[in-house]
């Protein structure tokens, strides 16, 4: 890190400073920040207002685009596909921010609370790595196997149900529209889980021992204590976890491409495959544009709302 | 407050960093030279196809015919090649000779949009124009509006490809069902193998499969200017016409009848193949790019035929060697063209289990392989290759598979479905 200090001053070597030192202004501060917002901006600024820009024309993705103002905007209020991917996204935020966030809140204080100290920590930290493998694992291998599973005919999850005498129970998991949507979902259940524990744990650290003693020693028992206790105290962790899930959710992409494709008859379409689908496959590129414009925007309120309620949150605990 | 030099220093890094940052992004060492010494090929067959094996062996003769010359061959994965194409091919990575999809959409496009070399002359200058049949040279020549069949040459295909039914004998002879030779012999057929609970047709909703069954019954009600009206615009074509309807009708019915397996919606063709091959379906329609893989993996008596009263199926020339406008060795790519086009590699080609497009038919020797140049035979002489239904719109794809699916689950009725397919369509064709 480098310091700013008065002209002959001597620093280094663990040795108190002579001179007074001068107080950091912003701007020294901002310089730290230039590499990171040059990325930034090449990375994600200019791309995103370019992609804006094309929004507004026809373009194939090649040759010059038209300009057709707000026309790709109106056609998507009157995409009946278009809006259907956006209602499949928000099972996506069941599956990928909600269920998790609750489960992994129940996982990670049973985890700590109970198996770290009738069964010790090294058993717990295994457990976690288990339920965290499925983040360490590419969504495609993760896809692939699951479409395995959920295969109609001798899938694993088909024949188990056969094997104990629930036959009557199979399901074509992925071809079926009525149900396609709720298998996706069921894999990201899986897939998103490791991440709230991992960080709903870790802030189990952080609570104070002493505060669970003394609830106990009133006869609260654990419930309670998990209620008034814990749930409070990691407050900051589950606004994290959810902003983070929630946004994970409205950009699923991968598991959607591997499992289903979007089907069947778009049944488990959502705005990032559809967005991808319009650009690619059907080199309506202008129209592509639009729906990422949309979802980002969509992306961006959002996460600003929750992190407004983080904020205000946070302030009223201090308050 | 930082010391100027040190503010110097720390702009210079952060410019630095970022724009190492903007580089990473950057691609690879950029296109070849125009050297003359560097072929840069691009193509995604498998090494162990028909196609990977004989242009292997092209390479090699190309290698041996241009002392001094390296082919840089870069195997390439179809989607990639599919989905990025346009945006490779404007820049300064081209390759000098690229393997890519025929039809409207994808080679038509390109050519429209000034991507591609026009080869007319170096066609008719080398021949290739007489080696190829008018039916597989359709998808080799576009318009200024990129619609196949008439204008400029923009492409080269080295094999054909065209549709058929497999049939496991086995499996006919187990369950005492005689192999059909007409339509009805073969909805016979079916029956039969359903009646003994089995599902007597492999199919794949989720991708080509199952739009290829609908198109191949619409094309049995169907003829030659029913496909020109559909893939190359020559006429305002009905979705609600007989064939379609016909086609729609009876594929719905046949899911109803358990023909085709309702649980097929989700099942990818590659599945739908392997199905076949472990013995678990009696017949699966589809292309002739199965036809190397059933050689070397079924381990049962086979056979294969056209669709039973049809003179039309689907099929085309196979995929295109192209030449990008922004190539640097273009006379080295047309001087490989010619070497996968001569009778040695066409002969690979056509023992390997291909369809190719100049063999010498006394070269192939394989029993198999000469039944299956023998039918596409058959269907040239009927001047029967109606294409893909994929083909005339963009995008198109997606939509058939899509809406067939729901025709497969029972969630839209045939009309709707027409209607759906229509609305698509008349949206993505091309003005002319």
């Amino acid at each position: 890190m480098t310091v700013t200090v008065e002209r002959g001053a001597r620093t280094g070597g663990g040795q108190p400073h002579a001179g007074p030192r001068r107080p950091r202004t912003r701007d020294s501060y901002a310089l730290f920040l230039l590499p990171g917002f040059l990325a930034f901006t090449a990375i994600i600024i200019v791309p995103f207002l370019m992609n804006t820009g094309v929004s507004f024309t026809e373009w194939q993705g090649i040759g010059t685009p038209k300009w057709t103002g707000l026309a790709n905007y109106r056609d998507l209020l009157d995409d009946s596909e278009f809006w259907a991917s956006f209602r499949h996204s928000l099972f996506m935020v069941v599956a990928m921010a909600a269920v998790p966030t609750v489960v992994g809140l129940v996982l990670a204080a049973a985890l700590f609370d109970y198996i770290g100290k009738h069964f010790g920590s090294k058993v717990a930290a295994v457990l976690r790595a288990c339920f965290y493998l499925p983040q360490v694992l590419p969504i495609a291998v993760a896809g692939i196997v699951w479409s395995w599973i959920l295969a109609p005919d001798n899938g694993s999850l088909n024949e188990l149900l056969k094997a104990v005498g629930l036959g009557s129970w199979q399901q074509d998991w992925l071809g079926d529209p009525d149900i396609a949507l709720y298998s996706v979902m069921g894999v990201m259940v899986w897939v998103q889980i490791g991440f709230p524990l991992v960080v709903f744990m870790a802030g189990l650290q952080r609570v104070d021992p002493q505060l669970h003693e003394a609830a106990e020693l009133d006869g609260a028992g654990w419930w309670r204590r998990f209620w008034h206790i814990t749930l409070p105290q990691i407050r900051p962790e589950i606004y994290v976890v959810l902003t983070w899930c929630t946004i994970a959710a409205l950009k699923v992409f991968g598991a959607v491409y591997v499992l289903t494709k979007g089907g069947p008859g778009g049944a488990t379409d959502v705005p990032s495959y559809f967005s991808f689908t319009t650009f690619f496959e059907k080199t309506q590129v202008g129209y592509g544009a639009a729906i990422s414009t949309i979802l980002t925007v969509i992306i961006l309120a959002l996460s600003l709302i929750l992190l407004k309620l983080q904020t205000r949150s946070e302030e009223g605990d201090r308050a | 407050m930082l010391t100027t030099r040190r503010r110097v220093m720390t702009v210079a890094a952060a410019v630095l960093g970022g724009s190492l940052l903007v580089t990473a992004c950057g691609g690879s060492d950029g296109g070849g030279s125009a050297d003359g010494k560097t072929l840069k090929l691009w193509h995604y067959e498998g090494a162990d196809s028909a196609m990977g094996a004989a242009w292997n062996e092209a390479i090699k003769e190309f290698e041996a015919k241009h002392p001094g010359v390296k082919v840089k061959f870069e195997e390439k994965g179809f989607e990639q090649i599919q989905k990025t194409a346009p945006m490779i091919l404007n820049s300064s990575d081209a390759p000098d000779l690229m393997e890519y999809n025929k039809g409207n959409a994808t080679a038509g496009q390109l050519s429209k949009q000034g991507l591609l070399t026009d080869l007319s002359a170096e066609v008719t200058k080398r021949g290739w124009d007489k080696t190829l049949s008018a039916g597989v040279a359709t998808t080799s020549k576009y318009d200024t509006n990129g619609v196949m069949g008439s204008g400029k040459w923009y492409g080269v295909p080295n094999y054909a490809e065209y549709t058929m039914v497999y049939y496991n004998k086995d499996l006919f002879k187990k369950y005492g069902v005689a192999e059909p030779k007409t339509f009805d012999e073969l909805t016979a057929a079916m029956d039969k193998f359903v009646a003994k609970g089995v599902t007597p047709l492999a199919n794949a909703g989720a991708e080509y499969m199952a739009q290829q069954y609908l198109y191949q019954l619409a094309l049995s009600k169907a003829d030659r200017s029913w496909v020109d009206k559909y893939e190359l615009y020559k006429g305002k074509n009905d979705f609600h016409d007989p064939a379609w309807t016909y086609a729609a009708t009876t594929f719905a019915d046949w899911v109803k009848k358990g023909y085709i397996s309702k649980k097929s919606t989700s099942t990818k063709a590659e599945d739908a193949g392997v199905s076949w091959i472990q013995g678990k379906t009696p017949i699966l329609f589809s292309g002739s790019w199965w036809y190397g893989r059933f050689q070397s993996e079924a381990k049962f008596d086979w056979d294969s035929g056209l669709w039973p009263g049809s003179d039309l199926t689907l099929g085309s020339g196979g995929n295109l060697w192209v030449v990008p406008k922004n190539a640097k060795n273009k006379e080295l790519a047309y001087d490989f063209i010619d070497i996968t086009m001569s009778k040695k590699i066409q002969n690979i080609l056509g023992n390997k289990g291909g369809v190719p497009v100049a063999a010498d038919t006394s070269a192939i020797t394989d029993p198999k392989s000469k039944e299956l140049i023998s039918d596409f035979n058959t269907v040239g002489k009927r001047d029967g290759l109606a294409f893909y239904p994929d083909w005339p719109v963009n995008g198109f794809y997606d939509v058939l598979v899509s809406e067939t699916q729901k025709l497969i689950t029972g969630s839209e009725k045939p009309d709707a479905y027409l209607s759906n397919l229509q609305q698509a369509y008349d949206k993505g064709v091309p003005q002319q």
